[in-house]
């Protein structure tokens, strides 16, 4: 059974610096919830307090109403704190996984039964008699989220789960992660500091930028209506372009044609993804733009373009035959792009 | 009478072992409480730990005869010239290297690790108790400091002992007293057997703290 994780009026200092401060902010039982925001951001800091490894200096937090502060190591052991390096203890994979069942006297047979089926979820298992020091990196993360996950706690929380890991590693353990939180009502926290990490699972999202919340709501929300250019960023837009909103709506970036509209007016930012921004017809509204570079990707061209404004786009590998110097006429697709107000940029 | 050399040694191995295993108990509680708590006064501590690191050991012997001298403030003790004394006086030796390879041990340990296992639901003993099984390689080796600290001492041994043939002669104060009466090839074999004694003790040490030989059951 999840938990109700609550931060009131929430201040956090470090070395004189507020690193976090959060007004109110509500994890209901059995969401995950991601945290999404630059190095430094304050994620982790964040994770501390919902863990009950430091105390906020202003405000509160509360685990189904309990205070952090107040609940020690009985409010602290139904919450599972997984850090962003593994830190196994140097003794067997079992024996890891087993400690923190100790510590909350579960009896021994019972125990291992417990520790080998968190191992056997994260596909481990066959290594619970090894030592944790001979592990690989990404076995070290199942190992510790197997850990995390034994104890069958109210609440996880999971900083950066995945760091350090290779991009095909990343991928299965994530799957993983998805197939062993998917019969829970564990309430999880999640953070990260990549986009499609942080979107993966979530019910909702919070963008966090200096230790402040710029922004919550669903992956789709955010995907489609990022608040600034900031979250714009941080959500995975590629394209981030200083444009001017005429009185009619009509959008034109270095005085030239966008094809897209607008209910904001004057100086704007628009926002595009890289697979928005599309070759248009000579004769149609675009931006005509110099193709400079185009680089080979997975089932895709990265193509650099120069106009009045630097854009990246994104081409299919086949049907598209650009080369540098070509100039060509560039419009948006709708979909892919948000017009945000310059100011909060 | 000359006492038979193995008195002797069994002598000196009990002093030595007995102080050290003594000192480990403090030291090890001193040097986790420096190096984990976030004491008032925690520099000075250290510095005070440091400094007794490097105090010869007859400046300790001198301190110590002092205190426990017959008319001293500890005299009614009845502990100067005694083995007692000496196991004294080699704590006082053995413990402050034992506190700061402890603090340092626990220092060099990954600094988020005792919030880790604050958050894996660990109470204060069993993270303490934890620490030390992660940092048991150091911790071993400050023990074995200790020991070596205090079974090659001469000065304590001499002052607060007194080197009293059939009571609390040792095997350094044995090899010093040779040398002085001109016996050197007493004092060379009383000196290898010292070192023979140091090894055995030592070997069984590192033998415990092969890589690999513990992990299973820590």
């Amino acid at each position: 059974m999840g938990a109700e994780l609550s931060l009131t009026g929430v201040r956090h200092v470090r070395g004189g610096r507020e690193v976090l401060g959060v007004d109110s902010l509500v994890v209901g039982r059995g969401e995950h919830l991601s945290v999404l925001g630059p190095n430094g951001a304050g994620k982790t800091t964040l994770l501390r307090l919902l863990a009950g490894v430091e105390s906020p200096h202003a405000g509160d937090v509360t685990v189904d109403g309990v205070s952090t502060a107040r609940g020690g190591v009985e409010l602290r052991r139904r919450v599972a704190y997984a850090t962003q390096r593994p830190g196994l203890l140097s003794t067997s994979v079992r024996r890891n996984v087993e400690l923190p069942l100790r510590w909350r006297k579960v009896p021994r047979p019972l125990r291992g039964e417990l520790a080998l089926a968190a191992l056997e979820r994260l596909s481990v298992a066959h290594l619970a008699d090894r030592p944790a020091s001979a592990l690989s990196g990404g076995e070290q993360q199942r190992v510790s989220l197997a850990r995390a996950l034994a104890i069958d706690p109210a609440v996880l929380l999971l900083d950066e789960p995945a760091e350090g890991l290779d991009a095909q590693s990343r991928s299965a353990f994530f799957a993983d992660l998805e197939q062993a939180l998917a019969d829970r009502a564990t309430t999880v926290v999640q953070v990260s500091h990549r986009a499609d990490e942080a979107l993966r699972l979530a019910d909702r999202v919070v963008i966090l930028v200096d230790g402040r919340v710029r922004q919550v709501g669903s992956p789709d929300v955010l995907n489609r209506f990022p608040a600034d250019a900031r979250v714009a960023a941080l959500v995975g837009y590629e394209n981030l372009v200083d444009a001017y909103v005429e009185l009619d709506g009509t959008v034109l970036i270095g005085g030239s044609q966008t094809g897209l509209t607008s209910d904001l007016s004057g100086p704007v930012v628009v926002a595009a993804f890289a697979n928005g921004v599309r070759i248009v017809p000579a004769d149609a509204p675009g931006l005509p733009v110099r193709v400079t570079r185009v680089t080979p990707g997975p089932g895709h061209r990265a193509v650099a373009l120069e106009g009045s404004v630097s854009l990246l786009a994104q081409m299919p590998i086949y049907g598209s035959s650009l080369s540098v110097g070509d100039d060509v006429r560039v419009g948006f697709a709708p979909a892919l792009t948000t017009v945000l107000p310059k100011a909060s940029g | 009478m000359v006492e038979p050399l193995y008195e002797v040694l069994a002598r000196s191995a009990y002093v030595s072992l007995t102080a050290t295993l003594i000192a480990s108990v403090i030291g090890i509680g001193l040097g986790t409480a420096l190096g984990l708590a976030r004491l008032p006064g925690r520099a000075f501590l250290t510095a005070v730990v440091n400094t007794g690191m490097a105090v010869p050991t007859v400046v300790v012997g001198l301190a110590v005869a002092l205190l426990l001298w017959r008319s001293g403030p500890l005299g009614d003790l009845g502990l100067i010239y005694t083995v007692r004394g000496m196991i004294v006086a080699q704590v006082l030796i053995a413990t402050p290297l034992i506190t700061g390879i402890t603090m340092s041990a626990l220092q060099l340990l990954p600094p988020d690790l005792p919030d880790q296992l604050r958050s894996l639901g660990a109470n204060r003993a069993q993270r303490v108790v934890r620490l030390w099984i992660e940092a048991r390689l150091p911790l071993l080796a400050a023990a074995m400091a200790g020991f070596g600290h205090a079974i090659s001492e001469v000065g304590s041994a001499t002052i607060v002992g007194g080197n009293i043939h059939g009571q609390t002669q040792v095997m350094t104060t044995a090899i010093v007293e040779n040398v002085g009466r001109g016996e050197f090839g007493v004092a060379i074999v009383y000196g290898v057997i010292l070192l023979g004694l140091a090894f055995v003790i030592n070997a069984l040490l590192v033998s415990v703290q092969r890589p690999g030989a513990s992990w299973a059951q820590s």
